[in-house]
């Protein structure tokens, strides 16, 4: 923009200009992130402690002879009950988490009153919620990574599945978690006050997705439910990928619905955003505390 | 004995310093020699410490209204955590209502009634009537006495149609009010009053300023903290400085303000300044510390100058600056305030 | 002329700040409603995984692999006590854990300590309203569970007390303690998070400490918590106990009453601390 008195405008608008801003957001989050100590306790002893209650209760249902591990071993084909349980409440987390990180993060910066500042540069907004998904995911990653070896060796979990499989399914997963974060994170805006919204989705994700058991074993009306939900399919394919032989075949039907789901949640993400963002530069809303 | 409402002795307060700070006197200066190489088997060095309060003594009568200034940082609020048992003084002593504030803590909580952090000082969550009620029970108020009370406050604060709302629904004038009821709530004789009109508007200020001269009125004695000179010089009938930890200054309004060797301000406006001019006046005996400073871009200037005698030198004055292209637009003589005052003994303005 | 102060302490009059302090902490909880039923539905939530779980491990819908370990085959009733406890394990660690950070925080924690009651009672007024209010939720979730799960009780109920009263005065007087911990420390929501969820698990919430493996067994086992969950679940459905009756209320007894003294020792030595330095981080 070319003003005709005095000063010129130091900045370049562009593509590469906001792939910038990109990456000094996912900056931003990853210094302030390991600036809090916890972030050890996180990355290191939650993801197996988390799993630890469910485990031991499953131990203890299987009984001092496994007696109780016969309807598990004839529904899932496994008497591998630690990775099972495992991987089902690490997909839980990994949502757990994003809902918290990425649907609060306009939300922090609101309330910081930094999102005001960050709104009022020239850069494509939709940057900012992908910007703060991305150290998000990358420390995800981390915690698969570390978790995934903890359960190896400490938990002697048997990994007979294949990693890249794993990857693939987890990669096939990201636009659902993240597109359902960024939806958050348009509604926690509008809302201020969405910690219900949180325990109500994570709630549902932890009743109805299989986190603990087969869902062969849930009454047929809610297993009608659990086909809607995509947390429902990457549960499955990742244990199926990383605990049996099945191979490409036994997850080619989850991924073709993670691909569907991760499209339509994506755009409704998308969608919500800018609707939100509309609506913020009508009301006033984003200085707001 | 005298029966003092407060009085303390050599109050000192010092806090472990916080680390890259070092040993520092309440002034700034360091109180620590250089470092020198420590031996192997030497004493552990001491915990650096910041004096905060250097030894205040004070002596607040039955029945006056006490005003408490000093700058930031100058051990004003310690001092008043002090007296009403929040903190514990490191040495010194101090007996508020005749009770010790160490070891009769509890004698004088019921002694005194405080204002202190306003509308953060109750619960958003109650109404305001809840707020009273629920105080009242915790000063041992007896339960009868307990509700004609808070109704008797309510009505006095002006808060009857709201009383029975959340206080997060109150303005902060109103909550600033429910806070002085709750202060007011055991009838204590004496009252403390940290920054009681900050944060309101002017009007509410007023009558809050009404109020206290009233309470003083109906025999309670008062020790007020304010940033606002005005304030101070209109309410209290003493008045204590406080600065890096000391009382530098007690004494009536009238009698700090008599501190300031009796100079006036003579204060001229007028056009046409020329430097000349300020040669001849101050040629003028009892003139001093002669200052200017222009308007804004007009040629319009502002001259300031201290006068030993301003109705002697008035007529030398004018005679100087008449003619030659200098008009007068405005005089006034100036008393010296007690922010004058204030500057005068600590070098800094009250509200840096 | 100096006007004559209103307050009157008497036995009576400490009894009356104490109902006044349990009526204010009780008025404050029930005005945000939402929070009261969070209490009473999040833990169902937290069971429903659990409850599949022992179906994908029942043969027969029986938990006969359970009731080797436990000695009983009423999986539900079992998970459904524990999750009582889980409750009170979580009002504790949060509720009292905070409630002097809290109350520091908003800023009524100097108006509370300038007025001439004992600090320590502030303290016994927030653990008796988080007391009865954890209560009313957790029958209420009982009730409801026992509807979608089932929760049948054998025995007698009202034996199930003995162990109750010792253990939840144990608790609450840990309490005390965690709540002087938590002021002293800037961040404390990592420290409160995981200790509470590794004190519910080790307690046998979820499973009976005897299928923990080997290694694991001390530490359930040094918790007084355990075999107060114990106790009562033997007195309510009637399961195998880790020590013998007796035993545990002795243990329980003991238990109590140090953790009184020591939540109160540490009590009184936060006074001490914030008298000589002040309100901790005084914003």
């Amino acid at each position: 923009m070319e003003s005709k008195i005095g000063v010129e405008s130091l900045a370049v608008p562009g593509f590469s200009a906001d792939v910038q801003a990109l990456w000094a957001v996912v900056r931003r989050e990853w210094t302030i992130f390991i600036r809090y100590p916890s972030w050890i306790i996180a990355l290191f002893i939650w993801p197996v402690i988390f799993p630890m209650g469910y485990i031991l209760t499953a131990r203890a249902l299987s009984g001092i002879d496994g007696s109780g591990l016969t309807t598990f071993e004839n529904t899932t084909g496994l008497t591998e009950y630690v990775g099972y349980i495992a991987v089902g409440t690490m997909i839980w987390m990994w949502q757990n988490i994003v809902l918290w990180a990425v649907g609060y993060s306009l939300r922090n910066e609101q309330m910081r009153g930094t999102l005001e500042s960050n709104w009022l540069s020239p850069t494509w907004r939709f940057a900012y919620l992908l910007g703060s998904s991305i150290p998000q995911l990358a420390s995800m990653f981390m915690l698969m990574l570390v978790s995934g070896l903890e359960y190896a060796f400490l938990f002697k979990v048997d990994f007979s599945g294949s990693l890249w499989l794993t990857l693939l399914v987890i990669l096939a997963a990201i636009p659902s978690v993240y597109g359902l974060g960024f939806a958050f994170a348009s509604v926690v805006i509008t809302l201020k006050e969405a910690n219900a919204f949180v325990f109500l989705v994570r709630g549902i994700v932890m009743v109805f997705c299989g986190i603990t058991y087969p869902l062969a074993i849930l009454p047929k009306w809610m297993q009608s439910v659990s086909q809607w939900l995509p947390q429902t399919y990457i549960i499955h394919a990742v244990r199926t990928a990383a605990l049996s032989t099945e191979g490409f075949s036994g997850i080619a039907f989850d991924l073709k619905m993670l691909v569907i789901f991760g499209i339509i949640w994506l755009a409704f993400g998308y969608l919500l955003f800018n609707m939100m963002e509309r609506r913020a530069r009508q009301t006033g809303a984003i200085g707001q505390y | 004995m005298t029966d003092f409402a407060i009085e303390a002795r050599q109050l000192v307060k010092m806090f472990p310093a916080r680390p890259g700070t070092g040993d520092k006197k309440a002034n700034g200066e360091s109180a620590t020699t250089p470092r020198r190489r420590r031996w192997p088997f030497a004493r552990k060095e001491p915990k650096a410490m910041f004096t905060a309060v250097n030894g205040v003594d004070l002596q607040i009568e039955r029945g006056e209204i006490f005003g408490l200034l000093g700058p930031n940082g100058a051990g004003k609020s310690t001092t008043i955590r002090m007296l009403c048992t929040l903190l514990e003084p490191t040495s010194g002593t101090a007996h508020v209502n005749g009770f010790d504030i160490v070891r009769q803590a509890n004698g004088v909580r019921r002694s005194l009634g405080t204002l202190l952090a306003g509308e953060r000082s109750i619960y958003w969550k109650l109404t305001g009537r809840e707020n009273l009620e629920y105080f009242a029970a915790l000063y041992h108020i007896p339960q009868a006495v307990a509700k004609q009370r808070v109704d008797e406050l309510i009505e006095r604060m002006e808060l009857k149609d709201r009383a029975n709302e959340l206080v997060e629904k109150y303005s902060t004038g109103m909550r600033q009010r429910i806070a002085i009821a709750k202060a007011l709530l055991a009838r204590p004789p004496i009252l403390l009053l940290d920054e009681p009109t900050l944060g309101l508007d002017p009007q509410a200020a007023r009558n809050l300023r009404e109020l206290i001269a009233q309470l003083k009125q109906e025999g309670h004695t008062i020790l007020l903290t304010t940033h606002y000179m005005e304030e101070a010089d209109q309410l209290s009938d003493r008045i204590g400085i406080i600065d890096t930890g000391k009382v530098i200054a007690l004494d009536t309004p009238e009698g700090l303000k008599r501190r300031i060797d009796q100079r006036e301000i003579i204060r001229l406006e007028l056009t046409g300044w020329h430097d000349e001019i300020a040669d001849k006046l101050k040629s003028i005996a009892g003139i001093e510390n002669i200052t200017t400073h222009q308007q804004g871009e007009a040629d319009l200037w502002e001259v300031n100058m201290q006068a030993q005698n301003s109705r002697a030198a008035l007529p030398r004055i004018v005679e100087h600056i008449s003619g030659n292209g200098t008009r007068l637009v405005n005089m006034n003589i100036v008393k010296p305030s007690l922010e004058d005052v204030f500057i005068h003994l600590t070098g800094k303005a009250l509200r840096d | 002329m100096q006007p004559q102060t209103l307050s009157q302490p008497t036995l009576l009059s400490h009894l009356r700040a104490l109902y006044a302090l349990i009526r204010k902490d009780w008025k404050q909880y029930w005005r945000y409603p939402l929070n009261a039923v969070s209490s009473v539905f999040q833990p169902l939530i937290w069971i429903a995984p659990v409850y599949f779980m022992g179906q994908a491990f029942s043969v027969n819908g029986k938990a006969i692999g359970f009731s080797q370990y436990s000695g009983t085959t009423d999986f539900m009733s079992f998970i459904l006590l524990g999750t009582v406890l889980e409750s009170f394990i979580n009002a504790v660690f949060w509720g009292m854990g905070y409630a002097l950070k809290n109350d520091m925080d908003s800023g009524v924690m100097e108006s509370n300590w300038l007025t001439p009651i004992p600090r320590l009672l502030i303290l016994v007024g927030h653990s008796v309203t988080n007391l009865i209010v954890t209560a009313i939720t957790s029958v209420g979730m009982l009730l409801i569970g026992g509807l979608i799960f089932g929760f049948n009780t054998s025995g007698d109920v009202w034996k199930a007390f003995l162990p109750i009263i010792p253990m939840m005065l144990g608790l609450y007087g840990f309490g005390f303690a965690f709540a002087a911990v938590v002021m002293l420390m800037r961040e404390a929501n990592t420290l409160v998070d995981v200790s509470s969820f590794l004190v519910q698990i080790f307690s046998g919430s979820n499973f009976p400490v005897n299928a923990l493996p080997r290694f694991l067994l001390p530490v359930a086992l040094a918790l007084p918590l355990t075999y107060g969950l114990d106790a009562v679940r033997a007195h309510l459905i009637g399961t195998k106990t880790i020590l013998p009756l007796q035993w545990e209320m002795i243990l329980l007894v003991v238990f109590m009453f140090v953790m009184l003294w020591i939540g109160t020792a540490a009590f009184k030595s936060l006074e001490r601390r914030v008298r000589t330095l002040g309100t901790l981080g005084q914003h």
